[in-house]
Order: structure tokens, then C-alpha cells, then sequence
């Protein structure tokens, strides 16, 4: 038990000591932060950096339409970025009102005023014939902004409803009421348990947790293999052999490395909430989005479906899964020569882990589906498809406990043909052996 | 000898591939203090015979027993230090730290190993006051620096038992001294190595006995003296000056007398001198006598025991070397 101490410490220390593992380890959280951040920031400077207030409105409706439109894109502006724009006291789109005779001239003296830099940004036409074809014309240097647009054409629809309904001689207070009506939808999950954390939220973590599952065993299997192959290519096997058993030496290298995975996933998360909490709100005000707003609600995550039984059961999941790749990483590691055969003798394996992540679209549109059920159940796919399941809806944890006993065996059955395979492999050089020959190898180790 | 005088004691271990033997019955003591080659060809199942007394293959048949005790005993290689063959260190770890890791495999606890690990790089010249390569990668090192490396880590758990296998292959001349020089010291101090070599001038130099083994199987054994007195035979060295005089005659004459049947059953032309095996019943006396009738200018002329090669060469013979069964002996 000593030497297994030794062989994992050296596993744990070195990968730990190791420049990818630095790199890594700052760069996911880094990229996690972007994912969520840049998006919201983007957002953010779209909602207030729109341009739509800085117009001039040629009106020669003669019903006013041309204020109300200015006052509906003043208010839309001022609810998105108040605080830039107190700060800025940028002025309201003007609005200039006029007979249809002067505004062919009015249209070529805004041109030129849009023409000089620093000035207005473009200019609306409503003439005479604007309420009974309903066209508006648009000029200026953002008429290719969508966002811009967007707001001036519903400002337009707004202003055309309320213009509308005064001459049907509905009340002022009614207008101005049906023109500020906003809707805010939120979307709740239901679930045997009754209600609890959004839908969307729910998705997201079932996924993200998949993906992390499987990225982390791809990666530190992977690690195991190259190790592997790394004692035998140089030789160090023998000498290593000579002092700790081979079973040993394989349960120690797998534990090292799974030891690393888990503190990469902790440090990753980690890190990672430290960026969210603490850059969020710089990133979001520097964009110019409200303060108030500026929190992780804004981003729109939520770790509320994130409950310490899931945690653990996905810390659990990892562990199992881990050692259950691993294990046969290695194994296919100490069959060959080189980082190409190696690759080759992984196929196998990789074929099993991959194969599962096929299935992951089917298990999220019906997480109660028997697909899902099923794969939740089988010891090389339950370490991905279960925790995932959990996250998307909630899953009796006598099905949990049940899926990881059946994990652990099947954990127990891949280590003990990895050592076998192993322990013949690790001494054995040469031509890369065929099927047939580890069939054998596992017979008689 | 009694079972407790013996570093190692193996009783007739078979060890089956598919397409051959590797090693068959073969049986073998070893002193404990003695320094012991295990000789033969290339593969004539050294490496397998090793490999096996490591426990790191299993024999199919017989029993090993280390310091009287069985081998697959835990903790019991914890006494034995292996020098494989093929030699090897993990390349991107720091050079005292991949020491402390085969030190503490070996059961030595890390302070005690820093300390030793210390002492074995002075002694190498693998610290000094310019460089301490003990903080370099093994990859930064030379392949004789590294050669080093793997020996202290052979030594570091101060081993009773050494096993070197082909230790002397791939050595230049100062690290293959450095090496000869630590056996002797490991000797002194009472501990025992067994090292297993094709070149017999090193076992003959080294050796307290030996274990000559061809195609897997035993051809002999015993301390080197009673190997080279066993044949009942005394051979002639002789080495010839030339200096002067017509060479080519006075060697006609003397290829005349040595190929004389009733002097001389064969001889070993080394260039520098011959190694001359008299025929039985025939007289050193008689054959300087004739050398020099025959106009010999003599530098030496020494009765001397058989040496190992050539007992090895007239026991294995040219059979011994099996083509197919090279690799790994």
C-alpha cells in the first residue's frame, strides 16, 4: 500500500508541476468567463449603444405622429442605459415639423448635416401620405444596424397605434398605457418535487455537466496512456517493475492522474466563479448596461439546479468513469511501441466513451426516455448519461445508488483486465501483438 | 551449503515461451558476499533467468528462494537493486527527483533518501560547485551522465543484493571503471552481485564464480578457480618479440612447432600473444626448448589455468549461439 502512495504521489506531483497542467488550468476558466460574459457584453452595447435617439425626424404628417415617435425612442433608451445616458445628456431626436413642400429640401439639408462627423447619425422621413400607405423612409449612417432600426421601425408602430387610436377617440391615459405595456416571461420547470429552477437552466447544466464528464475523462485517459507509454518507451518499466507490482503501479498511476482531474475540475470551477463574480459587473458597466442589473442574474446563469446531492453524485460518476477508462487506457498503452499504435489500441475504448455521447441529443429532449434510462444503467455510459439525466430532471436516488454499484463493478472487471493485460504488456516489445495474443495474455497473466 | 549462506538459491526454474524455452531446469547458488557472473551468449535466457529472480515473471516450474526466503515474499525486493539491460529514466523529471521516487519504492523514506541522493551525486561528480545537475531534467543530461544516474538509483536503498544486467554494455572506459570499482566496494562491505555479461574477460577479472548458461539450460558452474582447474589442463602464453630478424621464417618455424600433434592439442592466435593448449601427456619444458631451436625470440612464457573464453568457447561452441533466440537473453 506504501508503493501505491509513492507511484500516485509522483503521478499527482509531476502532471501538477507540468506547464500544461498551469495553462489549462487558467485558460478553461478564462474561456468559461468569455463564453458567458462576451455574449452579455455584446448585448449590453447593443442595448445602449444604439444610435436610434440621435435622429432627426422630418414630420410632415401634421399629426403629431413625429413627437410621439421621439418620445418612445427617448424612454426605450433611457430604460436601457440610464446611467450613460445621465452622464452623457446626449440629446432626444429632434424633430422637425413641416409641410410636404419643404421637405424635399429639409431631406437634402439633413443629408449634409448627417454627412459631418459628430452630428446627428440620420434622419426619418414621415410626409403627408405616411398613415394611409404606412411607408417611412430611413437615412443615415447606422440604417445597416439591425438593432437601430429594429427600435425606430417598432418606435414608428407604436406611435402609428397610439395616432390611430386618438382618432378613434380612445382616452390619452388609455394610449399612453397600451404604448408602455411591457411583458417579462419568466419560464419555470415543473417537476414530480413541484417547481423549481428555470428550464433553460436546467438544459444548461445537464449539458454542461456531460461535457465536462466526458472532456475530463477523454483528457486524463488520455494522460494515463501517454504515460504508459511514456514508462515503456523509456525503458523506466523495469526498473520501476522490479520494485512495485505491476497491479500496483497501474492502480497508483490511475489514482495520481485521476487525483489531478479532480483538482483541475475544482480549480476550474473555482477560478471560475471568481472571474464571473468579480469581472461581470466591470465587463457589463463598461458596456454601459445597468448596474443593478449587472449581476449574474443579468448573464443569465443560475447554479440554483446545482445541489449538493448532484455534486456529489457527479464527483462520484467522474471517479468510477475515470478509473473505468483509464484503466483500459493503460492497458492499451502497455500493448505498444508508439504514440500511433497507441492511438489505435485506444480506438476500442474511445469507440465506448464517444458511442455514448451519440446518444446525449435523445437524452436531453426526453431525460425519462428508455434511451436514457437505459445508457444510465450500462458502467461505460452511466458515468456521462446519469449525471446528465440529473441535471435535466430529477432522477430517485435508489436509481442513482444502483447505477453506481453497477459502475463499481464494472470498474472492478476493467481494472482486473487492465492489470493483466498490463503486466504481460509492459515488458513485451516488439511487433504490436494481436487480438488474439492479449486474449491470451489475460488467460494466463 | 547451508540454505541462510545463500543471497540466492534456485532449484530448477523452466520458463516456456510459445515458439521456444527460454530458460529449462536450471538451477543455481549463489554465496552470499561473492561477486557472480552469469555468463552465456546473447539470448541464452540471462535476461529471463534475472527477470525471474526478480519476480517481475513468474517461472513455470521450480522455486526461488532469496536470502532464504521465497522470492514473491513482500518487502523482500526491497534488498535487491536491479540494473536492467535496457536502461531508462523518466526524461522530463528532475534528476533527485526521480532518485527519491526509486529510493522510496524501495521503502526508503524521503529524508534519508535526499540525504544519500546528496552523497551519490558528489561521489559521481554530478554536483560540483559550477553545476548541480541534480536539479536538471534527465533529459538535459549526457548519456553518460545518465548511465550514472541509473547506477546510483541501482544503489541507492543500499541493496544486500546487487543484480546488473549487462551492466558493462554501452559504458565508456571511466564509467565502466567507476562501475568495477563500486562491485569491488559493494564486495568489501559484504554484499553480493550477481552481474550477467558476454564478455568473459570481465567475469574472469571479477568473478568469485560463475554460471555459464547456453540456450537456456546450465553448462557449468563453480567459483572461477575450480572452473579453470576443473579440465585438468595447463595452458601456455606465449608472446613472441618482433623486433628484429627475418620475420616471416621465424614465424614458419614457429607455426612449425605449433602445429607439432604431440606437443600441441590446439592454440588461440590473441595477435598480441598465444594461448597455447598442450597436448596431453606433453612437456611445457619439451615445447619452450623447441620455440627456441626454432629461432623464437621469447618475451613470455607462462603456464597458466585456461581462461574463461576459451573454456566457454570449447563448452558452448558455436552451437550455443542460437540464430531466432536473440533479444533478450
Amino acid at each position: 500500500m506504501d508503493k501505491f502512495w509513492v507511484v500516485a504521489k509522483r503521478e499527482y506531483l509531476e502532471r501538477v508541476r507540468s506547464r500544461w497542467f498551469v495553462v489549462m488550468t487558467l485558460f478553461v476558466p478564462v474561456l468559461i468567463t468569455a463564453t458567458f460574459l462576451v455574449p452579455a457584453w455584446v448585448a449590453a452595447k447593443a442595448a445602449s449603444g444604439t444610435a436610434a435617439h440621435n435622429i432627426v425626424i422630418l414630420d410632415a404628417t401634421g399629426t403629431g405622429l413625429g413627437q410621439r415617435v421621439a418620445d418612445i425612442l427617448m424612454r426605450d433608451t433611457a430604460a436601457a442605459a440610464p446611467a450613460r445616458r445621465a452622464a452623457a445628456a446626449e440629446p432626444g431626436p429632434q424633430v422637425r415639423e413641416m409641410t410636404q413642400a419643404q421637405l424635399a429640401a429639409a431631406e437634402d439639408s439633413t443629408t449634409r448635416e448627417v454627412m459631418k462627423p459628430n452630428s446627428v447619425v440620420g434622419y426619418l422621413v414621415l410626409d403627408d401620405s405616411t398613415l394611409s400607405t404606412r411607408r417611412i423612409r430611413y437615412a443615415g449612417r447606422n440604417a445597416s444596424s439591425i438593432v437601430d432600426m429594429d427600435k425606430v421601425r417598432s418606435a414608428v408602430r407604436q406611435a402609428f397605434t397610439g395616432v390611430m387610436l386618438q382618432r378613434e377617440g380612445v382616452k390619452p391615459e388609455t394610449i399612453s398605457l397600451i404604448s408602455n405595456l411591457s411583458l417579462n416571461m419568466s419560464q419555470t420547470r415543473i417537476d414530480e418535487r413541484g417547481k423549481g429552477g428555470s428550464g433553460q437552466a436546467a438544459i444548461f447544466l445537464g449539458v454542461g455537466i456531460g461535457v465536462l464528464l466526458l472532456m475530463s475523462i477523454v483528457f486524463h485517459g488520455q494522460n494515463v496512456l501517454r504515460g504508459v507509454l511514456e514508462e515503456k518507451s523509456t525503458r523506466v518499466a523495469e526498473v520501476v517493475i522490479s520494485s512495485v507490482k505491476p497491479e500496483i503501479l497501474l492502480a497508483g498511476k490511475v489514482a495520481g492522474a485521476g487525483a489531478v482531474g479532480l483538482t483541475q475540475q475544482v480549480l476550474w470551477i473555482a477560478i471560475s466563479a471568481y472571474l464571473l463574480t468579480n469581472f461581470a459587473p466591470i465587463v457589463l458597466r463598461s458596456a454601459g448596461a445597468p448596474i443593478a442589473n449587472g449581476s449574474s442574474a443579468a448573464i443569465g446563469i443560475s447554479f440554483g439546479g446545482l445541489t449538493i446531492g448532484l455534486f456529489i453524485a457527479v464527483i462520484l460518476y467522474f471517479l468510477f468513469g475515470f478509473v473505468f477508462y483509464a484503466s483500459l487506457l493503460a492497458a492499451a498503452g502497455s500493448m505498444v511501441n508508439s504514440e500511433q499504435d497507441a492511438q489505435q489500441a485506444a480506438m476500442p475504448v474511445m469507440y465506448l466513451l464517444i458511442g455514448s455521447w451519440l446518444f446525449v441529443n435523445s437524452v436531453i429532449v426526453n431525460p425519462t426516455g428508455t434511451t436514457a434510462k437505459v445508457l444510465s444503467w450500462l458502467p461505460f455510459s452511466s458515468p456521462i448519461i446519469m449525471p446528465m439525466r440529473m441535471g435535466l430532471s430529477p432522477v430517485p436516488w435508489l436509481s442513482v445508488a444502483g447505477s453506481l454499484a453497477v459502475c463499481a463493478l464494472g470498474c472492478v472487471l476493467a481494472v482486473w483486465l487492465a492489470a493483466r493485460i498490463y503486466r504481460v504488456g509492459m515488458l513485451m516489445y516488439g511487433k504490436k501483438p494481436s487480438l488474439a495474443e492479449v486474449a491470451k495474455w489475460v488467460r494466463y497473466a | 551449503m547451508q540454505g541462510n549462506d545463500l543471497a540466492i538459491d534456485v532449484r530448477g526454474i523452466t520458463k516456456r515461451y510459445e515458439e521456444h524455452v527460454a530458460v529449462r531446469d536450471l538451477s543455481l547458488q549463489v554465496p552470499r558476499g561473492s561477486v557472480y557472473g552469469l555468463l552465456g551468449p546473447n539470448g541464452a535466457g540471462k535476461t529471463t533467468t534475472i527477470r525471474m529472480l526478480l519476480d517481475i515473471i513468474k517461472p513455470d516450474a521450480g522455486s526461488i528462494a532469496i536470502f532464504g526466503r521465497p522470492s514473491t515474499e513482500s518487502g523482500l525486493l526491497n534488498r535487491v537493486g536491479y540494473l536492467p539491460e535496457e536502461r531508462g529514466l523518466y526524461r522530463k523529471m528532475q534528476v533527485r527527483r526521480v532518485l527519491r521516487f526509486l529510493a522510496e519504492l524501495k521503502g526508503v523514506k524521503p529524508a534519508e533518501a535526499d540525504k544519500r541522493i546528496d552523497e551519490w551525486l558528489q561521489r559521481f561528480g554530478l554536483t560540483t560547485k559550477e553545476k548541480d545537475w541534480g536539479n536538471s531534467k534527465i533529459d538535459e543530461l549526457s548519456r553518460g551522465m545518465q548511465q550514472k544516474v541509473q547506477f546510483i538509483a541501482t544503489l541507492l536503498h543500499d541493496p544486500e543484493l546487487v543484480i546488473l544486467d549487462e551492466p558493462f554494455s554501452g559504458l565508456d572506459p571511466i564509467n565502466a571503471q567507476a562501475l568495477k570499482d563500486a562491485v569491488v566496494e559493494l564486495k568489501r562491505r559484504g554484499h553480493t552481485v550477481i552481474f550477467s555479461t558476454h564478455v568473459m574477460e570481465n567475469a574472469e577479472r571479477m568473478c568469485d564464480a560463475v554460471c555459464i548458461i547456453a540456450r537456456g539450460e546450465k553448462v557449468l558452474d563453480g567459483l572461477v578457480t575450480e572452473v579453470r582447474t576443473s579440465s585438468g589442463r595447463r595452458n601456455v602464453a606465449l608472446a613472441l618479440a618482433v623486433d628484429s630478424g627475418t620475420l616471416a621464417a621465424r614465424e614458419n618455424g614457429v607455426g612449425h612447432v605449433l602445429s607439432d600433434p604431440r606437443l600441441v592439442k590446439r592454440f588461440d592466435d590473441n595477435n598480441r600473444y598465444f594461448e597455447i593448449e598442450l597436448a596431453p601427456g606433453a612437456d611445457a619444458q619439451e615445447l619452450l626448448h623447441k620455440l627456441i631451436e626454432a629461432g623464437a625470440r621469447i618475451e613470455r612464457f607462462e603456464l597458466v589455468l585456461p581462461s574463461l573464453h576459451q573454456i566457454f568457447i570449447e563448452r558452448v561452441g558455436a552451437t550455443g549461439v542460437e540464430t531466432g533466440m536473440s533479444g533478450h537473453g
